[in-house]
């Protein structure tokens, strides 16, 4: 008789994380291009401007806020992207379970969501060097030290993965019903409404204030794992009963 | 060994049933025809085997193992139809080195000589291809996985009588070379039959019959000439087809075991036309919808 074949989760996981790579090389373009395009929108800075003892001090800041900004709007759509049928489908025409399609998925994201806010951060001396070169030769550059740059890229890698994580499980609602992309629009357009009316940050502004006004590092890392853990875990859960229909 | 047992399954979509209470197993090695018409549940009972899908009553094993959210009978099975996904950034060439890595029986040679055979080539893209190099580029994955289990779909959509002739001797040449479990759907037993061992047949999602191809091909019997002698000869006989000739002469199907020999001899020598049923022709008998015969439509108006 033919021998089976044995095989174990973390093999498999291992095979379709580096087939992930490769099959979705287009979220790499995206990235790239939306960060170009974010940097091209951070050249005209933020300006500030004061007065006082008979000056005027006009300050003009250039960072990569923009960047980051546009960079967790692609994590949104990137994670969404790959919950469709067709990128789900790929796993299924070769060896997988539900299981593992939505473990190795999140790895990938885990993957470009540090390489995005890789760089993301390294966008700010980019943005600087051109406004440098070409527009404001009267800038101040600003050294940045080096225990800034990685706190900042955890910290942007953690929010990037958050957004990741939340647009996991809105995709997997989607595929779950397609009622729930109308559904889930309205529901966060009308919770900001709501927010604004009562003038009181209790829904999407309190979740949002909930991670901005964290001061703590330590509770800010635990506040994002265990958020983006526990979106995840109900994306997955969500997962393992889908069926494929191609 | 059992590769595939089913018992009673049942599969509704949106409370219209696919598959009703089906029961069948099918042993290690076989090559399996499976064959129905359209709608009657083949894809849904590949893609319950596969594991894509859950059935909503009853119980299915695969290697013994439930097939649903199950790596192992992932590892080991494929199935191979004209809607595989395979990622557009990926060329054919690309395609392949990621089937080599998941699929541990993987036969490059095979691949690449097949590829080079129907002049797919490497740097294409599959979504770029025609429906027939489509099913082409799914076999040859197919083949070269040589999964212990492999199931294919209508997997002759879209290809060339040239092509599908070179599929089948593929199918048969590397199933020799590396025997293992094959069910093939398809609407054309006729191309099949050489390659099949057991046939199973299946109508409106039940299963109508499981059994050797050979069974198959001695099951019926034609019988065609005049139409009062064969009212005379073949009163009391259960008619499984009945086809009007002019006006006064008819075809007629039943089961060879309805009529004796002597009564076979005796029919022909009154002038009828006794002729064996192909196992297509059979199936297709078997598989009537009770509608009558397409003449029928246009006889009414």
């Amino acid at each position: 008789m033919m021998s089976l074949i044995k095989t174990d989760l973390v093999k498999v996981l291992k095979m379709q994380y580096l087939f992930k790579f490769k099959a979705n090389i287009d979220v790499f373009s995206s990235l790239i291009g939306i960060q170009l395009l974010a940097v091209l929108f951070s050249f005209g800075g933020f300006y500030h401007s004061t007065h006082g003892w008979g000056m005027v001090i006009n300050l003009q800041q250039y960072s990569a806020n923009i960047v980051i900004c546009f960079t967790f709007i692609w994590a949104l759509i990137t994670a969404i992207t790959i919950t469709t049928k067709p990128y789900r489908h790929y796993d299924f025409t070769f060896v997988t379970n539900r299981l593992s399609s939505s473990l190795s998925n999140i790895l990938f994201l885990l993957t470009v969501s540090v390489l995005g806010s890789i760089t993301a951060m390294l966008s700010s001396n980019l943005i600087k060097f051109i406004v440098y070169m070409f527009l404001d030769d009267s800038i101040v550059l600003f050294k940045q030290p080096f225990f800034d740059f990685f706190t900042g890229m955890i910290t942007t890698s953690l929010y990037t993965f958050l957004f990741c994580s939340i647009g996991y499980l809105v995709g997997a609602f989607i595929q779950y019903h397609k009622g729930f992309s109308v559904v889930i629009p309205v529901l966060f357009m009308g919770l900001l409404i709501f927010d604004g009316m009562t003038m009181n940050s209790t829904t999407i502004t309190g979740f949002t204030e909930f991670y901005i006004k964290e001061s703590n590092p330590f509770y800010f890392l635990l506040k994002t794992i265990l958020m983006s853990s526990l979106v995840l875990t109900a994306a997955i859960s969500i997962f393992n009963h889908l069926e494929v229909e191609r | 060994m059992k590769i595939i047992e089913c018992r009673d399954i049942s599969k509704m979509y949106f409370r219209q049933k696919a598959l009703e209470q089906l029961t069948f197993s099918i042993e290690e090695n076989k090559i399996t025809g499976l064959i129905g018409r359209n709608g009657a549940g083949k894809t849904t009972l590949l893609k319950l085997i596969s594991g894509f899908i859950k059935p909503t009553a009853g119980e299915i094993k695969v290697f013994s193992e439930q097939p649903f959210n199950n790596l192992f009978v992932s590892a080991n099975s494929i199935l191979v139809d004209d809607s595989m996904s395979f990622p557009a950034a990926l060329n054919l060439g690309d395609i392949m080195d990621a089937a080599a890595a998941f699929y541990s029986n993987w036969h490059q040679p095979l691949a690449e000589g097949l590829l080079d055979y129907f002049s797919l080539e490497k740097y294409k893209y599959h979504n770029r291809l025609s429906k027939g190099q489509t099913s082409t580029f799914n076999m040859i994955i197919g083949l070269a996985s040589r999964c212990p289990l492999t199931l294919f779909d209508e997997p002759t959509i879209g290809m060339d009588a040239a092509v599908r002739k070179d599929f089948y001797r593929a199918l048969l040449k590397d199933y020799l070379a590396f025997p293992r479990t094959i069910v093939l759907s398809s609407h054309h037993l006729e191309e099949i039959e050489h390659l099949l061992e057991d046939v199973l047949l299946i109508k409106n999602g039940q299963c109508l019959l499981h059994l050797p191809i050979y069974d198959v091909k001695e099951m019926m019997i034609s019988v065609e000439g005049k139409l009062a002698i064969a009212d005379q000869v073949l009163q009391e006989k259960e008619i499984i087809y009945e086809q009007s000739i002019g006006t006064n002469h008819v075809h007629r199907v039943l089961l060879r075991e309805e009529a004796s020999v002597e009564e076979l001899q005796g029919a022909e020598r009154m002038g009828l036309k006794i002729r064996p049923v192909n196992a297509s022709d059979a199936c297709v008998y078997l598989t009537d919808k009770g509608k009558g015969v397409i003449d029928d439509v246009f006889n009414k108006n």
